[in-house]
């Protein structure tokens, strides 16, 4: 900053030097100032004809009419003249005698000398020199901005909830490669837990699920799978063998959980 | 008794002019373990200028997938993403192999558990009986040793769950929640 103001005043100082390092100081009685009024006539208008408008003069074109048929071409006919203008020449003439020169008869003219200047007439005023001014305010730095161009996606949101609101497929475990020791014995437990006959059931496969936490059971029989809504609950619940059934008298469908041996 | 098997299902949806993505983190039945989200991200129109073509990758791949993962509990064992997003090159930082599951046409295989490679990171395994076997999809990162450990969690998984349906529970969510927001 106090640089700044250092070079400013510096810049001040040289150009003053510079604008009064020419000039004599001469002292002179200032003269009393008078002030003289001078009035001015009014400016006035002097009305004079402006061009006069160019005018159109119509002339009428006469058309060729009343043409008349040319007729044929006559023969030159030959013609005597006679000119007698040299002789009237020859009579009018007049003879100029011309006096010889002689000497002494001769008379002395004056030449009057050129001018050696050459008056000069209007003046022309020197240009005047310009007047360097200094531009005290600099210009204003563009300012610069910045753009972040990153793509920002703020933090995950959990939403195991609404993930919980969507059903979870259950695929059927493949009974025909379980142990038959093991399949007799989740049958037994199936009648046992639904009281029915097991000639009246038809498995309709053997799914291992949360034993909390079902909210709700759909079977999708056309691929072989069957459709759970979980609750938070069944997430951190045991997965046990459930085996589901359908009554062949009226279709309605049992089911129950089995145990591992 | 080793840790049961973590599968964490990855998918960023643009929903109009915003991104958002969702991780799901499941046991091998299919059970939700962890659920992870990210609020719409909307990108500038200047933004979208200074990022060109790179704009979905890079909301994709480095901000979606990384806030998610970093937000997990515990880290994943497998890390399963569409097919097409893989196929479009994914360069994902994530820890564990990245792939992707897809039903096939292909005729089953011999026996359940047979994986057929039918390519250096495409392979056929067969997960039920008589039904066309999965194909699995790995990323460019995942070596050979590191595919078999993932087949071998993955024939685990498949036995109890269908391996493909969880990412279509974590496109449903997203919608639900895109809805729910507007």
């Amino acid at each position: 900053m106090l640089g700044r103001v250092k070079d400013a005043m510096a810049d001040a100082a040289e150009t003053l030097r510079r604008a009064f390092s020419g000039l004599k100081v001469v002292e002179a009685a200032p003269a009393r100032f008078v002030m003289h009024s001078h009035g001015s006539p009014g400016l006035q208008v002097e009305g004079r004809p402006g061009l006069e408008p160019p005018q159109a003069d119509p002339k009428a074109m006469v058309l060729l009419q009343d043409a008349v048929e040319g007729r044929a071409l006559e023969p030159f006919h030959a013609r005597l003249a006679h000119e007698a203008g040299w002789t009237q020449w020859a009579a009018g003439a007049t003879v100029v005698h011309m006096e010889p020169l002689e000497a002494g008869r001769a008379t002395k003219m004056a030449v009057p000398p050129l001018p050696r200047r050459t008056a000069v007439s209007g003046r022309v005023e020197a240009l005047a020199r310009p007047v360097a001014r200094r531009l005290s305010e600099p210009l204003a730095r563009p300012a610069a901005r910045r753009l972040d161009p990153g793509l920002g996606a703020g933090p995950a949101r959990p939403g195991l909830e609404t993930m919980l609101t969507l059903a979870v497929p259950f695929q059927g475990e493949d009974v025909q490669r379980l142990p038959q020791g093991l399949w007799m014995r989740y049958s037994l437990q199936l009648v046992r837990g639904t009281g029915e006959n097991v000639r009246n059931l038809e498995v309709l496969g053997l799914f291992r699920i949360p034993r909390k936490g079902v909210a709700d059971l759909r079977h999708d029989a056309r691929q072989g799978r069957i459709l759970l809504r979980l609750e938070p609950a069944a997430l951190a619940a045991a997965r046990s063998p459930f085996v589901l059934a359908r009554r062949k008298d009226d279709g309605a469908l049992v089911s129950c959980f089995v145990e591992d041996p | 008794m080793a840790d049961p098997i973590k599968l964490a299902y990855f998918m960023a949806v643009k929903e109009g002019a915003s991104y958002l993505g969702g991780l799901l983190m499941t046991d091998t039945s299919g059970i939700p373990l962890d659920f992870r989200y990210t609020e719409p991200i909307t990108p500038t129109r200047l933004q979208g200028i200074l990022y060109g073509k790179s704009l979905e990758p890079h909301l994709k791949e480095e901000v979606i997938q990384k806030t998610l993962l970093k937000e997990l509990k515990s880290a994943p064992d497998l890390f399963i993403l569409s097919a097409s997003e893989l196929a479009g090159g994914w360069s994902g930082d994530a820890k564990c192999p990245v792939l992707a599951v897809q039903k096939s046409q292909e005729s089953p295989l011999a026996r359940v558990g047979d994986a057929f490679r039918a390519g250096p990171r495409d392979l056929l395994i067969q997960l039920a009986e008589g039904a066309a076997p999965l194909r699995v999809m790995f990323a460019a990162s995942v070596d050979a040793a590191a595919q078999e450990q993932a087949v071998a969690m993955l024939l685990e998984a498949g036995y109890h769950m269908d391996l493909t349906e969880p990412l279509e529970r974590v496109g449903a969510a997203l919608h639900s929640l895109v809805v729910k927001e507007s």
